[in-house]
């Protein structure tokens, strides 16, 4: 068909053509196309895309790296600790072995006591039984000292008498009731073998309350112990009305900013800003000065006669929820200000001139548009508060404190890693269930700041 | 701007009280960070209006040469040094991570993009121990490389995030425009992609800065007295004893945090305008 | 006709494929001569944008070869080409102020300062944006970028330059004022210029010569007036201007004249350009302004009753729809004059038209 058609006139070109495509030109054959080495084009492209592709993730992996080693593994590593179990094993380690062989009915065998006499003598010698009677204790109060006070006796009676003395005689039990009538309990035994094996479900348990009895069955732990549920419920709780609360204050602010003018509404985001970049502990710290009993909120309502004596307005429930909004109400107006941005005003004047009266054009126009930003704002504050850990510990009072307060009182005060690990499981799961909604929602790639 | 005269007496009335309700709302916002820096002046140890004299006697303590002094001179240099290296560092690590994610699709991106921001999604506590456990174990713990290795992941995020976004936004002709007008891919970065993404970047550093500088969890558990940042030196005053002087230090970090807002400002409206955007 | 030595690029049976199983760009071969203002146009996805990045060196090459003033490109960078580009969005650099982008491709080649203000102001004064070297490209108009963007590509004398929809962003008016600037410059720089573009009107304004792209493969390479008078198949005469379309089948083959049974009834006489043997199906392209109502008797001997349907006033000229040949949307084009026929929606009319201006083409 088409051949080399002369230019006309203008430019002295005369190249010419010879496409050599057919008349009717039909789809390349699905397989058929080679390069001049023969290589099926698909490989050769494959591989020059692989060679971009590489390049980009060389760029990604430093920070990869960093993060997984900075960041990713230690948390892990924590975690894991929720279901590590190594102290017995370690200061008792033939204890430990001899216990799990042992089923749990009656009594431990002889020769099992007979090395759990050795191994508390020889640890009470090298000062090492405080750890395993540490650990005991987490399952019954009182095991600490029951522990200590044993292999104190046996190791005081093993100088005296001899550990061949000591361990003869066909009921060493008797010689354990002896010391302490605990040890007559069997639930003292099952406890030991319990806490026996190297890796243990017992801290995942307590961190929701339950607890493993004698003959190893899930069981709720006592009353006076089961806190775990009722701070996870706590914590939940006061993130729920924090949320609600940032919501009813920020959408009008959202909504307002997104209406004025451009000069007027940079002002006020402004406004919105310095709280935002304010130091979370510079914040509730000026919470704590306005509220306590000889802030300024109490001087001001006594000077007006709202009240005659200091009011409790910090260190409780109230101080926690004034000073938590406060810090996360830009985090609930910012996305909805942007999603509000982005709705056309002609809509709510369309609605008006069908007929709509403004409330109904609110509800059924407006208020429709703005779910995304409302819901990513929810999510976000909820999540973030979920988290708090500084505001309540400073602003609240014993019963205020949160999931996190725990965290860190195991991991510091009481230095109990397994269950610090397992509640910050718990916590990490409610987090990672919300994000993932989170997620969903706003796509992880779209998370806007300021 | 007023009510539009067209409207109803019901809808006059919601438009002022909209207003009304978001000024309280403003006031609530503001008020509290606003009140509190005259009362770090009072020149006596009292939290209320009227203050009873000007005082700079509070700032004194945190910059005379009493052994307190020394202390919080300490904190705030420890403060500095943390902050500025790891925001260095995220700023560094975060920008190529980030010009790397928009450059290419592969399988498992998103999760890659979910450990990239994890920092900002996992609770503190929960980062604080996990370092501070891990950190104990290399040696790391007590250490001002082990508070900057961690507050470098926690700045990360906030790099990544504005980085890209500003990519995403980046015209990729511009790059074909330099390399056909000469221009070899290292000349093309320089000139070209790095100045227009700079604004984000910096953002971004500042975000991480901010992050570092108000950051108080991870420095609770991983810090001794040897490392101790402003935050923390605030956090042991507020637990023992409320001073004016821990007034004065939150005055310092309010100062700071208004200097970045209005940085942040600054670059937006920059941006805005390079963008041929008529700032509002 | 062949001579290659004078062509400026060489495309050499390049193909290009991006997913390695259909080819984008089939088989090309074509010559841009030295100094012509050659148009890539065809409908969106028809490979001229990706022969046009080929050549920029922005798409690699799959299959084939391209070479610039002899020298194959294979293994040279866009930045090592020395090839001039206008984007279709300008891609001017906004951190940049109209001097600093147009000294930017000075400075990557080295240029001394005094060479690059002289040469920086020279571009200028060509665009006639003298003046405007301190401003951001935020701060002129689309027309202006536009300009800056031209001089930027011809500032460091390029001998070939590619446009890719340079004008597409730009309002009518302002299109049609720089389609003319652009051929101006044209003529006054003598720099080769490969312009890609989807409007025809813009291609047939501007060019030298124009290759018409569809499905990968240049459908026709021909002048302006050539493309639009003999379109050599259906595509061209469908894509370049209006066209009527009638099918049939060839009842006889004579030289370069043929007779066409019309499927609506009818036999014509019409150019054999693109046919197969007799009885081959067809499709007949008339331009509507070839076709006379009423038409004298001498030289028109194709004609046919005709039913007018609608008529559209256009200013200079009347638009009639008739059906004719079991077609009801061919179209006529009837000048505007004191001596056009007094025309009424319902009357049934003669038209007709001369052979030559009847083609017979492929059966798109």
């Amino acid at each position: 068909m088409a051949t080399a058609s002369p230019p006309n006139g203008g430019a002295d070109a005369n190249g010419a053509t010879t496409p050599s495509a057919a008349t009717t030109p039909s789809a390349a054959d699905a397989n058929g196309v080679f390069t001049v080495d023969g290589v099926p084009l698909k490989i050769k492209l494959r591989r020059a895309e692989r060679w971009a592709r590489l390049r980009a993730i060389g760029l990604i992996v430093p920070l990869f790296l960093f993060l997984m080693v900075s960041f990713v593994l230690p948390i892990f590593t924590m975690l894991w600790r929720s279901v590590e179990n190594p102290e017995i094993g370690l200061v008792l380690p033939r204890t430990a072995a001899r216990m799990q062989a042992w089923d749990g009915r009656g009594f431990p065998p002889n020769e099992t006591l007979a090395v759990v006499v050795e191994e508390f003598v020889a640890a009470a010698g090298d000062r090492t039984i405080g750890k395993a009677a540490k650990r005991l204790n987490y399952h019954v109060a009182g095991y600490r000292s029951l522990t200590m006070k044993t292999a104190r006796r046996l190791e005081r009676a093993a100088k005296q008498q001899g550990m061949e003395a000591l361990l003869a005689g066909p009921d060493l039990i008797e010689r354990f009731k002896g010391i302490d009538a605990r040890w007559g309990e069997r639930r003292f035994w099952t406890i030991l073998k319990q806490a026996s094996p190297p890796h243990t479900a017992f801290y995942l348990l307590q961190s929701v309350d339950r607890d493993f009895d004698e003959d190893e069955n899930v069981v709720k732990v006592g009353e006076h112990r089961a806190i775990h549920v009722d701070i996870l419920g706590r914590t939940v709780f006061i993130s729920v009305n924090v949320t609600i609360l940032c919501l009813l204050l920020g959408y009008p602010i959202a909504y307002l900013l997104a209406t004025l003018p451009t000069r007027q509404s940079n002002v006020l985001i402004l406004l919105l800003l310095l709280p935002f970049w304010t130091s979370l502990l510079v914040r509730t710290t000026a919470w704590l000065v306005l509220l306590q009993n000889e802030g300024l909120v109490n001087d001001l309502a006594i000077t007006v006669g709202f009240w005659d004596d200091p009011v409790q307005l910090v260190r409780n429930r109230l101080g926690v929820y004034v000073a938590m909004v406060h810090i996360l109400l830009p985090f609930m107006v910012l996305p909805m200000f942007s999603v509000m941005k982005g709705i056309d005003p002609y809509h709510l004047r369309a609605a008006a001139s069908l007929g709509a009266n403004p409330l109904r054009a609110f509800l059924r126009v407006y208020l429709p548009q703005t779910i995304p930003g409302v819901g990513a704002g929810v999510l976000l504050v909820f999540i973030l508060s979920l988290g708090y850990y500084i505001t309540p510990a400073l602003v609240g009072g014993p019963r205020d404190q949160m999931l996190s307060y725990f965290i860190a009182f195991h991991a510091n005060t009481t230095v109990n890693w397994g269950m610090a690990a397992a509640l910050s499981l718990v916590l990490m799961c409610c987090v990672a269930v919300f994000f993932a909604m989170y997620q969903r929602l706003v796509g992880v790639g779209n998370v806007k700041l300021g | 701007m007023a009510a539009p005269p067209y409207a109803t007496p019901l809808q006059k009335s919601w438009y002022y009280a909209l207003r009304v309700i978001c000024g309280l709302i403003f006031f609530f916002l503001i008020a509290p960070i606003v009140v509190i820096i005259p009362l770090s002046f009072n020149s006596v140890p009292f939290f209320t209006y009227p203050m009873e004299g000007f005082s700079m006697r509070w700032y004194e303590e945190i910059f005379g040469d009493s052994p307190q002094s020394l202390l919080w001179q300490r904190s705030i240099v420890n403060s500095v040094v943390i902050a500025i290296c790891s925001t260095a560092l995220a700023t560094v690590l975060g920008t190529m991570a980030a010009l790397g994610l928009t450059r290419a699709e592969f399988p498992g991106k998103s999760l890659v993009m979910a450990v990239l921001i994890s920092p900002i999604i996992v609770p503190i506590v929960v980062i604080a121990i996990g370092v501070f456990y891990f950190y104990a174990k290399i040696g790391l713990a007590s250490t001002l490389t082990g508070i900057i290795l961690a507050h470098t992941a926690l700045g990360v995020p906030f790099v990544v995030i504005t980085v890209a976004a500003t990519l995403q936004g980046f015209d990729h002709n511009l790059v074909r425009a330099g390399a056909i007008l000469g221009a070899g891919p290292l000349r093309v970065f320089r000139k070209v992609t790095l100045p227009i993404i700079t604004p984000g970047v910096v953002s971004g550093a500042l975000f991480a800065f901010a992050a570092s500088w108000d950051e108080i969890v991870v420095v609770l558990f991983l810090a001794s007295t040897e490392q101790h940042t402003v935050p923390r030196r605030m956090w042991s005053g507020i637990r023992e004893l409320l001073s004016p002087t821990i007034i004065a230090a939150a005055t310092l970090l309010v100062i700071v945090s208004i200097a970045l807002m209005f940085t942040m400002e600054a670059l937006r409206r920059r941006g805005e305008r390079l963008r041929g955007i008529s700032p509002g | 006709m062949t001579t290659s030595n004078d062509a400026l690029v060489r495309f050499i049976d390049v193909q290009k494929t991006f997913d390695g199983e259909t080819l984008v760009v089939r088989n090309l071969n074509l010559d841009v001569a030295d100094g012509e203002f050659l148009t890539l146009l065809g409908p969106s996805g028809s490979g001229k944008t990706t022969t046009l990045l080929m050549l920029a060196g922005f798409e690699t090459v799959t299959h084939g070869d391209i070479l610039l003033a002899g020298k194959s490109l294979k293994s040279t960078p866009p930045h090592r080409r020395n090839i001039g580009m206008v984007f279709q969005n300008y891609a001017l650099f906004p951190h940049m102020t109209v001097e600093e982008n147009l000294a930017f491709p000075l400075e990557s080649r080295q240029a001394g300062k005094a060479e690059i203000a002289r040469k920086v102001g020279r571009a200028l004064e060509m665009v006639q944006l003298t003046g405007f070297e301190k401003r951001r490209p935020g701060q002129l108009s689309g027309g202006q970028q536009q300009r800056v963007a031209v001089a930027r590509a011809l500032v460091y004398e390029p001998r070939l330059v590619l446009m890719d929809e340079p004008l597409g962003a730009l309002d009518r008016q302002l299109r049609e004022n720089m389609q003319y600037e652009l051929k101006h410059i044209h003529e006054s720089v003598g720099v080769t210029i490969v312009y890609v573009t989807h409007d025809q009107g813009e291609a047939l304004t501007m060019s030298n010569r124009i290759a018409v792209f569809n499905d990968g493969a240049i459908q026709q390479l021909a002048s302006p007036s050539a493309l639009y008078e003999e379109p050599e198949n259906a595509f061209v005469a469908q894509f370049i201007g209006e066209n009527n379309r009638l099918t049939g089948v060839v009842k006889s083959v004579n030289g370069s004249e043929c007779m066409v049974a019309i499927d609506g009834g009818g036999e014509v006489a019409a150019a054999a350009i693109n046919i197969g043997g007799t009885g081959s199906r067809t499709t007949l392209s008339l331009r509507p302004e070839s076709v006379r109502i009423d038409p004298p008797a001498d030289g028109y001997p194709d004609r046919f009753e005709a039913r007018i349907e609608e008529i559209l006033y256009m200013g200079d000229h009347v638009r009639v729809r008739v059906d004719v040949c079991g077609h009801d949307d061919f179209i006529v084009k009837v000048p505007r004059s004191r001596e056009a026929p007094a025309l009424a929606v319902g009357q049934t009319r003669t038209i007709g038209w001369h052979p030559g201006d009847c083609r017979a083409l492929d059966v798109a």
